[in-house]
């Protein structure tokens, strides 16, 4: 019951709030909007004790049939169990806060319309709990496109700005080519088990470890292919390498939308989804290489594209990526627990600094160019308190939150004792590394030195009111204390009987109790790596700040080809875009306005004539009616004697 | 001698009813003449139900025909209702006048 | 099962009950000195609620000799048949107010209807078949006709009268042929007087198609179709609406009850005529509704063309074919009454408005009204995920699984000419320069267009109770 409420209070909110929000006004569309969410987060917390502290059963809470096709059944159903609870209780919380820190944020927005924003977020906040609680893939594919079209609308909530509208179109145009995948594997999935419920799935596992597929000749275990189509579908949505050129432009959207659905909640649906399916995928060890791998390139990848970005958020957005990647590598080696456990510590300091860099932006009348920016940790010594602490946290410092599941994920791709999982830790210490250093160039560049913003914008500069700050200080604690809390039921020694049968792993899966057994060295290295990192971001923007432009100079290659993210948007931009509008161009010119206008013209021109005829029969006369009322009577006579 | 027998019958209400049809859309006169010809129609039904319950020995065409003329009259009476409220707004129960609304 | 030779006249206690309570309104109203009409329809949809509530806990079997039937199909239909009648009062009170029609027979007539179409739904004898057809026609006679100072409504009635009569004489005469040929009238013993198609006598067989003609002109089926537009125009708007549901539903029950009971020995053969019929109003119906202007007009021959769809179910023949049929009704019922109450509401400084073009720039002036409309209009057109596309999509599924291929490729092609009109409706509304605003609307129209309208959108996260029930209804009359 409380379960539901906790599901069902921010549809209510957002029902509200969007239908009504015109007619009741935009202080009591906040006001619903945040107080169904503070129900949900009440409700969704309680829940999560009860099941894991107090004595609440795992179960599943039946709220209808919604499909009956012949053997294909879908229910309403939120599942109950671990799994789903942490998440829930995750994303109400998460989602509260950052409700209430919008009411700050969106103070100053002109036009009376932030009922749309709060209706959109809590409709977002509705789909996300629909995926984490479905019990079955439809009702999770649901919630994936739900929570794809609630982004899509809000990356686009200022849709009077062009590149708004165009990072909507992109998000969501990626994420088309994710969930290709995803519902093919979905298909594939009933083909192969007969059932899209995750009870007969899970169940039956066991009997179909040797199914194959054949494609194209050859032939492939149905997991594998399961298990790689699945991820594909994760990939769009966690922006993994390939699919993740949506993640930065989605900045665009409003500083809390990038906090909610671009750190803590959405892009992390991916990682879930491993998580869930792990009585699947725990049974194609190649494509749980092939998730570590993209895991740790990604990892790498975005955390060197993050060092040389001068957007605010844009390198939040990339370090977002780039822990994506992290939690894919503990998915990949085996260790989704300790996949979930960082995507728990990181929703807490990712929103933090989402909001942190949002009180900024903030601050400095809408500036995010962190190269107009510096000297303001006087000015707004909270904010910058608060961005030390998510910064601690991400770059993995004791006894900050990241410190305990970034280990956990290092030291289990270490413990894997694979190929695929040294080339994980390998990636994932240099990104450490990077990721303390980018965090730290951000800090500097953005509080410290001289103020490079003009005059007038830096006597505006005030600290954000208490709206903004204090969902900030609560998020601060869990960054501080998530991981100290957590790590020992989550990844420790109790974590069979916190988990229960939520995740499944295979019966020769030690990671969890190998990576308690690593050598000292691997434990040390991540916190010796990223204090490296931000001595060399002390050294680099504090204290000698002329050596990264003679870097840059020097290695203008590198700097170019960091700075151009790879040149991923070109490089597609050029195998995709351009050969899609030249065959859009043809077909447009020969295919659209000879054939396919020429034909339906010629089509509507013959069915406006038809119907003109046709209309000449009603001629309003009753003989003329009851006459052809005859006629049709002795047509049917006579159909009806000659085929008798 | 002529036996009158069932095949009679029939067809004396098979002429009636063409009659009425025809009553129904040949007539270019008046309005009243169609609704002679719905009661034709209905005499037709009537001697075929009666007809018939006499040779299979079966009262429920009998029945029928009771419930049939019970109808008729009622749908006499609202016909000639709406024939009168249809004189009084258009001034003539002109079978070709009728035709306001066409297309 | 009861013995079909006892009465059981409780099992038409909701008939019973609903005339009880048409009687005591029209005296009621009568007697009461001042204005009545609003109280008198309250009370009617207070005693269709009532019946409906019966309906559900009334149990099922054959009574009256072998007369009248009770099973999940009839229940289904009076169900409908109930809620229909009581959304056709709720759009009236409002016209009724403005057009001078404030006369209490409104609601008294609309609640005959009702019970005429109930037996019809009930109907296991050719007697009772007519007795209850006839209740409902003469009751839409007079309907149609009701707005008594009017040229059009009169003319509506007059012609809906002389056609009707028409066509009950020849379902009448269909009638005293099956009888004559086979022997008797109740549904049962004809199923077994007829389990042996070859000995069908031509006699029966002409019998036979004058009942289904006699039946299609009450669903306005292509060719007894000819009454639909000047009716529907002619007719008061509120009495349009009404017709376009209610009735529709009861005959089309009617006709699948009579062809899937008695004469289900002979599916081949009828089921050529059912396909003639399903493709002509197809074909009609999105043709003829291009040109027109008029919007009651144009749902005239939307309807036709709607009916055209129901009757693929119909001649697939199979309990497959019937759930989609029970369905799209359904789903009909309420996208017709939606857009009904919709044009009710086009209403400017007093006085009605039946032009497409009125609507133009609706959106601007009136976003609810045109969204409302909108949705309608998607669902009309079958545009998922509104429930004009669930019911197509179950008819098409049964027709294609009965192997009538060219029955659904030319529904999937009429609901693309169908759309075209369809469409046309929400580009005026949305796209065209916007008119002045329409008077404000009453809160019944809201009702109705906003229940439609959320039944419309969201019947698709719940389909599964309603097709279960039609599901249900459908194994009574093909095993």
């Amino acid at each position: 019951m409380l379960y539901s409420v906790a599901i069902f209070a921010p549809l209510a909110g957002s029902v509200i709030a969007g239908l009504l929000g015109r007619a009741i006004g935009e202080r009591a569309a906040q006001a619903v909007t945040i107080l169904c969410m503070l129900l949900a987060a009440a409700c969704g917390v309680t829940a999560f004790v009860q099941l894991v502290y107090g004595d609440a059963e795992p179960g599943v809470v039946s709220l209808g049939t919604w499909i009956e096709a012949g053997s294909f059944h879908v229910d309403w159903a939120l599942r109950y169990d671990t799994l789903a609870a942490v998440m829930v209780a995750m994303v109400t919380s998460v989602a509260t806060l950052i409700h209430i820190y919008s009411v700050g944020y969106m103070g100053h927005e002109p036009r009376n319309t932030t009922w749309r924003f709060f209706s959109y977020l809590s409709l977002f906040t509705f789909a996300m709990l629909m995926l984490v609680t479905a019990d079955n893939l439809v009702q999770l594919f649901f919630g994936w496109e739900g929570v794809g079209l609630a982004s899509y609308l809000l990356i686009g909530y200022w849709y009077d700005r062009p590149s708004a509208c165009a990072a909507a179109i992109k998000a969501f145009v990626v994420n088309r080519i994710g969930d290709l995948g995803f519902a093919l594997g979905i298909a594939l999935i009933y083909v192969t088990f007969g059932s899209v419920e995750f009870p007969v799935i899970f169940g039956s596992v066991g009997q179909h470890v040797n199914d194959t597929y054949h494609l194209l000749g050859a032939e492939y275990r149905s997991l594998e292919v399961i298990g790689i189509l699945l991820f594909i579908g994760a990939m769009g949505k966690s922006a993994q390498i390939g699919l993740h050129v949506w993640l930065p432009d989605a900045m665009e959207g409003p500083t809390p939308v990038s906090a909610l659905i671009h750190a803590a909640t959405m892009v992390t649906a991916g990682v879930f989804m491993m998580a869930r399916m792990s009585p699947i995928v725990e049974q194609a060890p190649d494509a749980l290489a092939f998730v570590t791998f993209i895991g740790a390139t990604t990892a790498f990848f975005a955390a060197t594209v993050g060092c040389v970005q001068n957007d605010i958020k844009r390198v939040i957005a990339y370090s977002t990526c780039s822990q994506l990647g992290y939690m894919f590598v503990a998915a990949g080696v085996g260790a989704y627990q300790a996949s979930v456990f960082h995507l728990l510590t990181h929703a807490f300091f990712k929103a933090l600094l989402f909001l942190g860099a949002g009180s900024v932006i903030h601050a400095m009348s809408d500036e995010q160019d962190m190269r107009r920016m510096g000297g303001l940790w006087k000015m707004i010594p909270l904010t910058y308190a608060m961005f030390w602490i998510g910064s601690l946290s991400l770059g993995g410092v004791f006894p900050f939150a990241g410190y305990f599941s970034k280990d956990a994920i290092i030291e289990a791709a270490w413990a894997s004792h694979t190929l695929i999982g040294h080339y994980g830790f390998w990636c994932t210490i240099i990104a450490a590394f990077l990721t303390a250093f980018y965090s730290w160039r951000l800090i500097i560049m953005t509080f410290h030195g001289k103020p490079r913003a003009d005059h007038r914008t830096m006597e505006h500069v005030h600290e954000s009111p208490a709206a903004m700050t204090v969902p900030l200080i609560l998020l601060a604690v869990g960054a501080v204390f998530a991981g100290w809390w957590f790590r020992d039921q989550l990844v420790g020694e109790d974590w069979r009987e916190f988990w229960g049968d939520s995740i499944v792993v295979a019966a020769n899966n030690h990671v969890l109790t190998d990576m308690e057994h690593v050598p000292g060295w691997v434990s040390a290295l991540p916190s010796v790596v990223g204090l490296a990192g931000i001595a060399l971001a002390y050294l680099f923007y504090m204290f000698m700040p002329a050596l990264p432009v003679r870097l840059a100079a020097t290695f203008g290659g590198v700097y170019r080809f960091l700075l151009n993210k790879w040149y991923f948007d070109e490089l597609y931009n050029f195998l995709f875009v351009r050969p899609a509008f030249a065959l859009a161009r043809g077909l447009w010119h020969v295919g659209d306005s000879r054939i396919i206008d020429g034909i339906p013209n010629g089509v509507a021109a013959m069915t406006a004539d038809g119907s003109a005829q046709i209309v000449k029969i009603q001629t309003g006369s009753i003989a003329t009616y009851a006459f052809a009322m005859l006629i049709g009577l002795v047509l049917l006579v006579g159909i009806f004697l000659l085929f008798r | 001698m002529l036996v009158v027998g069932l095949g009679h019958y029939l067809t004396v209400s098979a002429i009636l009813l063409v009659l009425g049809v025809f009553g129904i859309f040949l007539n270019r006169k008046n309005v009243i003449v169609i609704l002679m010809s719905v009661e034709l129609i209905l005499l037709a039904v009537n001697l075929n139900l009666v007809a018939f319950s006499a040779a299979l020995n079966d009262l429920a065409g009998q029945v029928f025909a009771m419930f049939v003329l019970t109808v008729a009259a009622a749908e006499a009476a609202i016909g000639l209702a709406i024939l009168v409220t249809y004189f009084r707004n258009r001034g003539s129960i002109q079978v070709e006048d009728v035709n306001l609304m066409k297309g | 099962m009861t013995n079909w030779t006892t009465m059981n006249w409780t099992l038409a206690i909701p008939e019973i009950v609903l005339s009880c309570f048409a009687m005591a309104i029209l005296v009621f109203g009568a007697l009461w000195k001042r204005e009545s009409f609003r109280m008198c329809s309250m009370m009617a949809v207070g005693a269709l609620l009532v019946t409906a509530m019966l309906v559900v806990s009334n149990s099922s079997g054959i009574g009256y000799r072998g007369l009248f039937t009770n099973d999940s199909f009839s229940g289904f239909i009076k169900l409908l048949v109930l809620v229909s009648s009581a959304l056709g009062i709720i759009v009236s009170l409002d016209y009724a107010e403005h057009e001078n029609l404030r006369r209490f027979e409104f609601p008294v007539l609309i609640m005959l209807c009702t019970v005429g179409m109930m037996i019809m739904a009930s109907a296991s004898n050719l007697m009772t078949l007519y007795l209850g057809l006839e209740l409902q026609s003469l009751a839409i006679y007079v309907l149609a006709a009701f707005a008594r100072d009017q040229l059009r409504s009169s003319e509506a009635g007059l012609k809906y009268f002389v056609l009707g009569a028409l066509a009950s004489g020849l379902l009448l005469y269909g009638i005293s042929l099956i009888y004559g040929f086979s022997g008797s009238m109740a549904f049962d013993r004809l199923a077994t007087a007829l389990s042996d198609p070859t000995k069908a006598s031509p006699g029966l067989i002409v019998g036979i198609v004058f009942v289904i003609a006699g039946l299609a002109f009450k669903i306005s089926a292509v060719p007894f179709h000819m009454w639909t537009p000047d009716v529907y125009e002619g007719a008061p708007t509120p009495v349009t609406s009404f017709m376009g549901t209610a009735p529709k539903v009861a005959a089309m029950a009617l006709l699948v009850r009579a062809m899937a009971t008695p004469f289900g020995h002979l599916l081949p053969q009828w089921q050529q005529l059912i396909v003639l019929v399903s493709i002509a109003s197809m074909l009609l119906g999105s043709l003829a509704a291009i040109g027109q202007t008029n919007i009651k007009r144009l749902m005239a021959y939307s309807s036709i063309g709607h009916m055209g769809y129901t009757l693929i179910g119909l001649a697939a023949g199979t309990a497959v074919g019937i759930r989609g049929v029970l369905i799209y009704l359904v789903t009909y019922v309420f996208m017709n009454a939606g857009t009904f109450a919709c044009i009710i509401a086009m209403r400017r400084r007093g006085r009605m408005l039946e032009k497409v073009s009125d609507l133009s720039g609706l959106a601007k002036t009136d976003p609810g009204l045109a969204a409302a409309l909108m949705i309608f209009m998607f669902s009309m057109a079958g545009i998922p995920p509104f429930t004009g596309f669930w019911g197509k999509y179950f008819i098409f599924t049964a027709a294609v699984q009965s192997g009538l291929w060219t029955l659904a490729v030319i529904g999937v092609l009429t609901s693309v000419i169908g759309a075209y009109y369809y469409l046309r409706i929400i580009k005026v509304m949305y796209f065209d320069e916007a008119h002045e605003a329409f008077d404000p609307r009453p809160g019944s129209l809201t009702f109705v267009g906003g229940v439609s309208a959320i039944f419309t959108t969201v019947f698709f996260l719940f389909p599964a109770p309603l097709v279960g029930a039609a599901e249900a209804a459908a194994r009574v009359l093909f095993g």
